[in-house]
């Protein structure tokens, strides 16, 4: 039996941005009056919800060694069907139900020309990135469309008190989890991330799997985007644009590696809920607008330096001498 | 081996296909061009929304009227992409003329040096050129003039009650962003009944919006008024004054003063619906008329004068809404 103590200092050793977050939100909460009411802290929850659900897909690409830039993109075309003639008047099971479709299509079209060609994913998805955002210009015309009220529920809508985007970030950062951990494809995704060539050694289905991971973040990219909408209560054409880089920052925050075969889905979600709030916290510190992009490009800096560390020191203790293209040696950890 | 037989033939069929299709495009627009009748005006946008297809629209209706063709063509929010574009407009196609709307207004320097060494007119609209030497014809609103505008609206409101005022900014690299926010800014400076509470930049991103409107509001619970920057962020900016139980039409005691600028279809609505106070809407009419107008006196090899033009926007406001609506380009689209 482990105590207490015990526990804790496991899980600080896990989730080392767990106290990160705790002493930003206390010494914001200290700083500035208004910032640890229960109002606020549900206003962040609520923002982090569309950034937590596209960065727990995304981790499964990363965790491949993969990369998507098409999230963003995925984001607005996915609320560009939702706001095409077709669905707009359509009952919201049927329209949650059809992006989530559209968005797995489109992950799995990544996932199929990632899997299948030797094209680098950074190539395949900044190709796919642009098709996407054309398809959805060309549906919504550009145009803002709003959404009826029937599609906004989904990102303003509360049950039990509990704001539906905060529900549906948990409900998916658990089932994200337990796929991730106690799956068969959770396991051979940290496999083919840690060491691809000896994946297809062991006869792992290497193709099926990273064709799987991107399926994956295409949907939950697309579930990302039927909250986002709703809380904006319209389609919008740069709906998305840059979403990709806040999502990857999120991602690499929480300890995945970019080489893949490393990290969590924990640790995601605190990677998100620790930009979120920093972006709250420099609205309440009246901060120059400058120093927003400061900031943001400060925390994706220190996340990869961050990454690049953990590497180096992972090499050292394995005494390899560095890290080569088909990837030796690395770790597997689950969340 | 299949799977790479299978891409490959596709690549080979995609590659022929578009080889094809320039092929047709080019015989096209070679032929017109031949005829030595017909005047084709290559527009480059930097990236296509609401606004942009308004000003798409008003250059093609003053090119109609003219009698010119127009190859239109987007960038994508790309410079090096816009200037490749450009390049083809020019050099490949053959245009007249070009009306261009600069995704960067330093890096476009290398298509204007283009067009002036091809002897193409190089007309540059809403965002400016930073060298104008080589430019034909500018005409660009007046960003400060228009943050100016915005500024004696709620100068006006606030004799009546104090304002405390949520600013929001759009990108920090777009000179009509920053125009629009110094110009706000320098004509509030030292009136005693306005405060600026907070300032949140958006990067003209509606999520950014949204969540920074929502942030200000839980930090400042009494602002009672917001500058929107542009109509495209209004949306956001009511869902989340929605959420926050403060959307309320003028003369409730829980409306927000709003102010924005652009004068597109949202803000048309907004005003209809009492809960926008003032939109400062942009010429955009002006635009594509003055353009076509500066390259038929180019084409007739004269001298455009004057060569720039800076279009100040339009009030509208509650008071004047029935009188002035019908010349916005949001409230009659």
């Amino acid at each position: 039996m482990r105590s207490a103590r015990q526990w804790s200092v496991l899980a600080l050793r896990r989730q080392p941005l767990l106290p990160v977050w705790v002493v930003l939100l206390l010494t914001l909460a200290g700083l500035y009056s208004g910032f640890g009411t229960t109002a606020n802290l549900r206003n962040i929850a609520i923002q982090a919800s569309p950034l937590i659900i596209a960065a727990v897909g995304a981790t499964f690409v990363i965790m491949t060694a993969g990369i998507d830039l098409s999230v963003g993109s995925i984001l607005f075309l996915a609320a560009a069907i939702e706001s095409s003639q077709a669905l707009i008047s359509a009952p919201a099971g049927a329209v949650f139900l059809a992006i989530a479709a559209a968005g797995l299509l489109m992950g799995l079209l990544n996932g199929v020309a990632v899997a299948m060609t030797r094209v680098p994913a950074l190539i395949v998805t900044l190709a796919s990135m642009q098709v996407f955002r054309g398809a959805g210009g060309h549906i919504t015309g550009q145009q803002n469309i709003d959404l009826p009220a029937h599609l906004r529920g989904i990102g303003t809508g509360s049950l039990l008190g509990v704001p539906a985007p905060v529900l549906l970030a948990a409900l998916t950062a658990i089932g994200a989890g337990m796929l991730f951990s106690r799956t068969v494809f959770g396991r051979y995704t940290q496999a083919v991330g840690s060491n691809r060539a000896a994946a297809l050694n062991a006869g792992l289905p290497v193709r099926s799997v990273t064709a799987g991971a991107y399926a994956f973040a295409g949907l939950l990219a697309a579930v990302a985007s039927l909250t986002q909408t709703a809380r904006l209560g319209a389609v919008q054409p740069s709906i998305g644009d840059g979403f990709e880089l806040t999502v990857i920052t999120a991602v690499v925050l929480g300890g995945t590696s970019l080489f893949g075969g490393r990290g969590s889905i924990t640790g995601t979600v605190l990677g998100a809920l620790v930009l979120t709030t920093a972006q709250t916290g420099l609205v309440f510190s009246g901060a120059s607008p400058y120093v927003f992009d400061i900031v943001r490009g400060g925390v994706l800096l220190t996340a990869v330096i961050a990454a690049g560390t953990r590497w180096r020191n992972l090499a050292q203790t394995l005494r390899l001498p560095g890290r080569s293209s088909s990837g030796g040696g690395r770790t597997i950890s689950s969340a | 081996m299949k799977a790479s037989l299978i891409i490959r033939s596709m690549a080979a069929l995609t590659a022929s296909c578009l080889a094809l299709a320039a092929c047709g495009s080019s015989a096209k627009q070679s032929g017109s061009a031949t005829s030595g009748k017909t005047v084709t005006i290559g527009v480059s946008f930097d990236l296509l929304n609401a606004i942009r297809q308004a000003e798409k629209a008003a250059i093609e209706k003053a090119a109609k009227t003219a009698g010119y063709d127009v190859v239109f063509t987007v960038a994508d929010k790309d410079p090096q992409k816009q200037s490749s574009q450009i390049q083809d407009l020019i050099q490949t196609r053959k245009v007249s003329a070009v009306i261009v709307i600069a995704q960067d207004g330093q890096q476009i320097a290398s298509s204007v040096s283009l067009a002036k060494a091809r002897n193409v007119p190089f007309i540059a609209i809403d965002r400016a050129i930073a060298d104008q030497q080589d430019v034909t014809f500018q005409i660009t609103g007046d960003p400060s003039a228009d943050g100016r505008l915005s500024a004696a609206e709620f100068s006006s409101a606030a004799k009546t009650e104090p304002l405390k005022v949520l600013e929001l900014v759009g990108a920090l690299t777009d000179q009509n962003a920053i125009g629009r926010r110094d110009g706000f800014n320098a004509a509030l400076k030292g009136d005693p009944n306005v405060t600026i509470v907070s300032q949140v930049p958006t990067n003209w991103d509606p999520a950014q919006a949204l969540d920074g409107t929502s942030n200000a509001l839980q930090k400042n619970p009494d602002i009672n008024a917001i500058f929107v920057p542009s109509d495209f962020l209004l949306p956001s900016v009511q869902s989340a004054l929605t959420s926050a139980n403060r959307l309320a039409p003028i003369g409730d005691p829980k409306h927000v003063f709003l102010v924005t600028i652009d004068g597109d279809q949202n803000g048309c609505e907004a005003m209809r619906a009492k809960t926008l106070d003032a939109d400062i809407a942009t010429p955009v009419d002006e635009f594509g008329r003055q353009a076509v107008s500066a390259i038929t006196t180019a084409l007739g090899g004269k001298a455009v004068n004057p060569r720039t033009v800076q279009t100040r926007g339009l009030t509208l406001n509650q008071a004047g809404f029935a009188a002035t609506s019908p010349q916005v380009w949001g409230c009659v689209a």
